[in-house]
Parts: structure tokens; C-alpha cells; sequence
């Protein structure tokens, strides 16, 4: 081969690379603004779950407020399950193994979106056929495989909802008993990941976190049970002492404002 | 958690963990393959040019039994599964590459190309959702080229064959001009082409010496001087 030759060989096959190449970076780009948009929409789907929880004081009775949530989000998770669809294509055949560290940041979020409004429905965890069942086109075939770390690393990050969720509610009526019931729930979790973590990396971490969350409400449920053991008090003036050491531990001081707000409201005579 | 999807996930861990065993088992023999060829082929740098023949002689049973670990991966492979596993054997690919374009640039003095080194490792087409030779492994494979034949201008000079190096810099510069058409991302593959230009400094460096000292046949030179500074 002379050397001319051999260069034109070389510029073609180089020219072909140079296509595939973009290809590729082109929909891993495409791939990974799509995880971002469901990471977003997710993250408005638990916002959304919280607020309801918490928004309706008046509202006593927490089953049908979890009911209300659950429906609420589920059309906005349809939406996030639309988006999943649209990324279909993109991840036909083999392309879901070589993206999926592309989409899975995404995926998460909406495992825990959807775990959270399972959870808050039916007091119960989500099972990964029920996840993949959300993610199947009309006629039943999954839009692509569900990993089982994302499964479970999803599944990890509601363990800090719950928290959230259990330790904002905590000074509604009720909330001590909802808390207690979280709690449990979250600690069959951690002893339920505890024998994957050495599959994943990421999931003794996430086990971390969720030791330390749990740590967080024990410690509340802790301050609660010594005060109101203190004092023999009428439970409306217990939902103060409870409201300051909320306060205090720094969690939920939003709601606890929004409480507060809403108190003087309902003086004021706005009878919402 | 249910009892029963506890289950199932454990289920589905252990059929992955089972499949991992397999694969090590024969990536270890993969990469033990690659690492005889890359000790065979680092005998280029101390054998003269005329007993290079009879080295590759050497060199080929050992990359033509890359086939039977190509087969034997291949199997293990669930459907559409090859991007998930394929960090366990990207490294002995790459080395494999390498092997088979160093052994063509040596009988040949151009480049084989990726379906031609697809086809020498028994790497079939059917199976390109379960073991394929990547665009990336590939380019990956011709850099290790790059690399070593970097150290072959050098001492293929020492060994008395001036010719080598003239031969070297141009073919590796076609090879550069090819990999300045890419589009390259901030990967370790953009890395390691930034790194490519040491080498040809390296290169163009031994052709300076060799040319001046009018070494090599003056006419090869006085093209590949040509070809440096067009």
C-alpha cells in the first residue's frame, strides 16, 4: 500500500469514527437533559406529597389527606412515565446498558417519588415489579429493563422523605402515632438493605444517611416522650411543647411557620 | 418490604453475581493472552529488523486463540446485556487491539482496520449486543500503537535500521491527522490523544537526528523532512 493510499484509507475510517462518535455524544447528551428534567419533576411530585401532608390542618383524619396526596401526584407522575416513553427509542437494544449511568440519576428520583406516594396510599414499600410495571408501554413491554440498584438506591433516598414527612407532621394531631408508625417502617428498611449493601457501592452510603435520619426522629420521638411525661397536660397545650422542639431540632420550621401563619389566620376569623 | 419481592431481588442479585464469576474467569484468561502478547511484542524493540518476521510467527497462535475467549465471553452475555459487563474486559480488548495493529503495521506498514481486527479476535457480528469492538476500544488500541511505536523509532536507531523511524512518522502521523478529525469529549480518550503529540515530538525527534547525520537512504528522508514541514 503506498503512502498516499494508506492516508486516504486512514482519513475514511477516521471520518466514520467521527460520525459514530457524535452519534454517541449527541444522545448521551440528549439522555442526560432528560434524566434532569425527570429528576426535576420528581422532585416537584415529592414537594407536592409534603405539602398536601401537611398544608390541611383542619383536615383530621390523615387517610383521607395521604389519599388526596396519592391521587394529586399521580398525574403528575403519569407525566414523568410520559417522559420515560419519549426516551424509549433512545434506549432500545443494547443502548440501555451503555446509557444507563446516563438516565439512572432520573430514574432514582422518580423511584423515590413513586415509592413516596405508594408509601403514603398504602402504608406499604413499592416492589420493583410494580415500579417496572410503571414504566411499560401500553401493550406491557418495559420501555427498557429496571436495574436493581436504581430500584434500591430509589428506594434508599424515601427512607429521608419519611423522615421529613413523619418529623413536619409530628405536631398535627395524630402525628406522634404516624411518627412512631414511620419509624418503624424506615428501621425494617435499613435492616432490609442492609444484607445489599454489598452489592452496591452507593448503598452503604445511602445506609448511612438513612441510620442518620432515623437517629433524627428517634431523637425527637426521645424529647416528646420526656416532656410530656413531665407535665400532665391537656394535648392541645402538648402540640406547643411539641412545635418547640421542632423547632429547636431544626426540622420542619417551614411548616411549623406555615402552622403558626395559619393559626393567626383562623383567629382572625378566616374561617377556611 | 414484602417477603416475596425480597425475594425476588435477591434472586435477581445472585443470577447477576453468577454471571460476573463466569466472565472474570474468562477475562482472566483474556487478559493473560494479551499480557503474552504485550511481553512477545516488547521483544520488537530489542530484535533486528530481519529476525522481526520469525518474532510475529511467535506472536500469531497466541492472537488467533483470542477467539476462543471472544466465544466463550460472548456466551456468558445476556441479550443486549454488552455495555453492562464490558468494563470487565475493556482493558484486555484494548490490549488485544493493540496487538493485532502492531503486528499488521510490522508485516505491513499500514493500519488494520477495526472490522479486520473485529474479524482476526473472532469477534462475530451477530453478536454486537452481547461482545463487540467498539469505535472506543479501538481508537483506545491504536494509541497503545502510538505509544510503542514511539519507542521502536527510538530504538530501531539503536539497532542499526534508520530507516524505521521515517517509516514510523509518517504512518503515525496519518494516524494523528485521523484522530484531529474527531470530535473528542473531555474522556480519557481526549486525554490520551493530547499525550499523542509527545510522541511525535519524540518521533520527529529521532527522523531530525537520523536525517541529519544523512543515515537513512537520503531519498526516504528528504520526503519524510518533506512530509514534516508540509
Amino acid at each position: 500500500m503506498t503512502a498516499l493510499a494508506s492516508r486516504d484509507a486512514i482519513h475514511t475510517v477516521f471520518g466514520h469514527f467521527r460520525d459514530e462518535l457524535d452519534d454517541h455524544n449527541d444522545r448521551r447528551e440528549r439522555l442526560i437533559k432528560s434524566s434532569r428534567d425527570i429528576t426535576n419533576a420528581s422532585k416537584k411530585v415529592i414537594f407536592l406529597l409534603h405539602r398536601v401532608m401537611t398544608e390541611d390542618a383542619s383536615e383530621a383524619d390523615d387517610r383521607v389527606l395521604a389519599r388526596r396526596a396519592a391521587a394529586n401526584a399521580q398525574d403528575k407522575l403519569r407525566d414523568i412515565q410520559k417522559m420515560f416513553a419519549a426516551i424509549r427509542d433512545e434506549l432500545a437494544g443494547d443502548r440501555f446498558w451503555r446509557y444507563q449511568r446516563n438516565v439512572s440519576p432520573g430514574l432514582q428520583e422518580y423511584i423515590e417519588a413513586l415509592s413516596f406516594a405508594h408509601y403514603l396510599e398504602r402504608e406499604r414499600m413499592i416492589s420493583y415489579e410494580e415500579v417496572q410495571k410503571t414504566l411499560c408501554a401500553q401493550d406491557g413491554t418495559p420501555h427498557f429493563p429496571l436495574p436493581v440498584e436504581d430500584y434500591l438506591l430509589g428506594l434508599s433516598d424515601l427512607t429521608g422523605e419519611l423522615m421529613r414527612f413523619a418529623i413536619s407532621s409530628i405536631s398535627r394531631r395524630g402525628g406522634r402515632s404516624k411518627a412512631s408508625q414511620v419509624c418503624t417502617f424506615v428501621r425494617a428498611c435499613r435492616v432490609d438493605f442492609e444484607s445489599w449493601t454489598p452489592f452496591f457501592r452507593d448503598l452503604r452510603k445511602k445506609q448511612a444517611v438513612t441510620s442518620q435520619s432515623l437517629e433524627k426522629i428517634e431523637d425527637v420521638a426521645y424529647a416528646i416522650a420526656v416532656r410530656s411525661s413531665e407535665y400532665d397536660l391537656p394535648l392541645e397545650l402538648l402540640d406547643d411543647i411539641v412545635e418547640r422542639t421542632v423547632i429547636s431540632s431544626g426540622y420542619g420550621i417551614a411548616h411549623s411557620e406555615d402552622r403558626k401563619r395559619r393559626r393567626t389566620d383562623d383567629l382572625g376569623g378566616d374561617d377556611d | 418490604m414484602d417477603a416475596s419481592n425480597v425475594e425476588l431481588i435477591n434472586e435477581l442479585l445472585d443470577k447477576d453475581v453468577e454471571i460476573r464469576e463466569k466472565i472474570k474467569d474468562e477475562v482472566n484468561e483474556f487478559d493473560k493472552k494479551t499480557r503474552t502478547l504485550c511481553g512477545l511484542l516488547n521483544k520488537i524493540h530489542s530484535t533486528p529488523s530481519d529476525q522481526i518476521p520469525a518474532l510475529l510467527t511467535t506472536v500469531h497462535p497466541v492472537l488467533d486463540s483470542c477467539r476462543d475467549t471472544s466465544a466463550a465471553i460472548a456466551e456468558l452475555i445476556p441479550p443486549n446485556q454488552c455495555w453492562r459487563w464490558k468494563d470487565m474486559w475493556t482493558n484486555s480488548l484494548r490490549n488485544a487491539v493493540f496487538a493485532a495493529t502492531m503486528v499488521h503495521y510490522l508485516e505491513s506498514g499500514s493500519l488494520l482496520t477495526l472490522a479486520r481486527v473485529g474479524e482476526l479476535l473472532g469477534i462475530k457480528e451477530e453478536w454486537s449486543d452481547r461482545f463487540t469492538l467498539s469505535a472506543e476500544d479501538y481508537l483506545h488500541g491504536l494509541i497503545n500503537l502510538v505509544n510503542e511505536l514511539s519507542r521502536l523509532a527510538v530504538n530501531s536507531v539503536t539497532l542499526g535500521n534508520f530507516e524505521e523511524p521515517i517509516k514510523i512518522s509518517t504512518f503515525v502521523k496519518d494516524l494523528f491527522a485521523g484522530f484531529a478529525m474527531l470530535n473528542l469529549k473531555n474522556d480519557a480518550l481526549r486525554r490520551r490523544y493530547d499525550s499523542l503529540k509527545y510522541d511525535i515530538k519524540k518521533i520527529e525527534e529521532v527522523v531530525y537526528d537520523v536525517s541529519l547525520r544523512k543515515l537513512a537512504p537520503s531519498a526516504k528522508a528528504s520526503a519524510a523532512v518533506h512530509g514534516a514541514s508540509a
